[in-house]
């Protein structure tokens, strides 16, 4: 691990703005931000490990510990709230059997509430994989989550 | 269409006479530049409506280097989506204002910072950051001038706080997005404490509008004082939600929601400006003209230029603990009166809509907003109230009516 962080490392040896790029790019490779790659990054860019932390854990899209596989958010800011988000989340819930912030059982989908995706004019939204699904009804976004292999 | 025009690939931009407004640039002195935008009377589109010319100026005027240029892409107002919109439609107009901003002021290097939600976005605009070095538009020597700039894309990772400047800053710094108190400002005190030019996307992309019609003929489009093209992202129950463009006090709020195709179902009020720190107004403001001014008059602001219109359906104690609930999350919690006052007012407003609300929690609530608008850092918790502050002079009986 600790190799390819320090390649991660070298690659942005040259941007003014290093430690978001960095975090984004170990949490692409291994799908969380693990405490290993922490101390690493904080060696390489002479911080205290806790000052990594400190700045990383302050972004809600930093991970700490590995999700499910697909990551679903599901819009619930003013626009969505009133175009009926609260019935696709609740479907969600239900379907799955999961609340919002956990991860199913079998580690397929985590599945969070955020507040904003700014794809407004297709309320309700949701982000599955970085991907948007616009102009929702529950059952159209049940659909949409169980054709992700 | 000044602003939202079709060219998402250099060669359509360049057959729209892209980039002719940087080469006429290339040619004047700096400050001649910042005049032309000072005479434009171009204020700021990313919610505080400040003048742009004279934020160059201040820039312009700091004898510290290096200086630097920001763009702000943090676009996370809820309902507002006029900058994803314009990066996708007319990125390199963007671009280029930030060139021609940087030779004025006389930065070298540029950021251009991205919200997560938009990763795909920020992917689009490095390729181009990158077409534009091949071209010779970035990097050493632009169209053969002496000016070099480059400029580095930053993917922010999921914080509202993060689109205030100085948040923003500290967020490129590599820290948590903690808002600095100011002064000093950016222009004296910005990224890495060097002078910093920080602009709003949509404002960077009216600069090469100015440079291509001079500011005298650019301060005639729309009302006087309060002028330009302005994009509106118009949601919630209209027939055709979307971003529209019009120049500033030349439509009133009721004429962009019929641009917008009208309203779906029967219409109860709007929210205006920027998302969550905005006003819920009803019908009498829909004949306001979509103004910096108009609105200032009436005790309110344009903001990011938002209207989230709503109809019968919508209960506005429902919306408030949404707004609620969203504060609560996004607050930062570096100063006490956001981080105690946004869960306070949650917690009130979650009371009242499970039908417990009494005449004592209104007051709590009317306490909790002054004291987080006198005291708090940052506009964060200082709009926070705006929407429940706006609904209780436009919607007082029917807020009232549930409490006993």
């Amino acid at each position: 691990m600790e190799e390819k962080v320090r390649k991660i490392i070298y690659k942005h040896r040259n941007d003014d703005s290093k430690l978001l790029a960095i975090l984004h790019d170990v949490q692409n490779e291994f799908g969380y931000i693990p405490e290993d790659a922490i101390k690493t990054i904080a060696k390489e860019l002479g911080m205290k490990k806790g000052e990594v932390y400190d700045a990383a854990s302050f972004y809600s899209f930093f991970k700490f510990e590995p999700e499910g596989k697909h990551e679903v958010m599901i819009c619930d800011c003013i626009v969505c709230h009133i175009k009926g988000s609260e019935r696709i989340i609740e479907r969600i819930e239900k379907e799955f059997g999961v609340k919002m912030g956990e991860t199913t059982k079998d580690g397929k989908f985590t599945f969070k509430i955020v507040e904003g995706l700014g794809h407004c004019e297709h309320s309700p939204v949701m982000m599955v994989d970085g991907k948007i699904y616009g102009d929702l009804t529950p059952d159209k976004a049940v659909e949409i989550l169980r054709g992700c292999e | 269409m000044l602003l939202l025009k079709d060219a998402r690939n250099v060669e359509d931009y360049l057959a729209q006479g892209g980039f002719k407004a940087l080469r006429k640039a290339l040619e004047f002195e700096q400050d001649e530049i910042i005049k032309e935008v000072e005479t434009s009377g171009l204020w700021g589109r990313g919610g505080a409506a400040f003048p742009t010319g004279l934020k160059m100026k201040f820039v312009r005027k700091e004898r510290k280097t290096p200086k630097y240029i920001v763009a702000n892409a943090d676009e996370g107002e809820p309902g507002t989506f006029k900058d994803r919109v314009l990066m996708e439609r007319n990125p390199y107009q963007i671009l280029e204002g930030m060139i021609i901003s940087a030779y004025a002021i006389g930065a070298k290097k540029g950021f251009f910072y991205i919200r997560y939600e938009y990763r795909d976005i920020a992917k689009d605009i490095e390729r181009k950051i990158e077409e534009l070095r091949r071209l010779g538009i970035l990097g050493p020597n632009i169209y053969g001038s002496k000016f070099s700039f480059d400029i580095e894309l930053v993917l922010g990772a999921g914080a509202y706080v993060c689109g205030e400047e100085t948040a923003l800053m500290e967020s490129i710094e590599g820290k948590r997005g903690f808002p600095r108190i100011k002064p000093p400002y950016p222009a004296q005190y910005g990224l890495w404490g060097k002078p910093t030019l920080i602009n709003n996307v949509e404002t960077l992309a009216n600069i090469p509008v100015v440079m291509r019609m001079g500011g005298a003929n650019y301060s005639r489009l729309g009302k006087k004082g309060c002028s330009g093209p302005k994009l509106f992202s118009v949601s919630g129950f209209v027939k055709e939600p979307g971003v529209y463009e019009a120049n500033l006090g030349e439509k009133t709020i009721g004429e962009i929601i019929e641009l917008a195709g009208g309203v779906e179902g029967k219409f109860k009020g709007i929210m205006l400006g920027g998302g969550a720190a905005g006003f819920i107004l009803n019908e009498e403001y829909l004949d306001m003209p979509l103004c910096f001014k108009d609105a200032k008059e009436r005790g309110l602001f344009l903001g990011t230029g938002d209207i989230i219109v709503f109809n019968e359906s919508v209960e506005l104690w429902d919306i408030l603990l949404n707004i609620a609930k969203f504060f609560e999350h996004e607050s930062c919690g570096q100063c006490f009166p956001c981080r105690y006052g946004t869960k306070r007012m949650r917690e009130i407003i979650e009371k009242i809509v499970c039908g417990e609300g009494r005449k004592e929690d209104i007051e709590k609530l009317n306490a909790t907003a002054r004291a987080m608008k006198i005291a708090s850092l940052c506009p964060l918790g200082t709009s926070a109230m705006l929407a429940y502050e706006s609904a209780m002079n436009n919607f007082r009986e029917e807020l009232m009516g549930v409490i006993q």
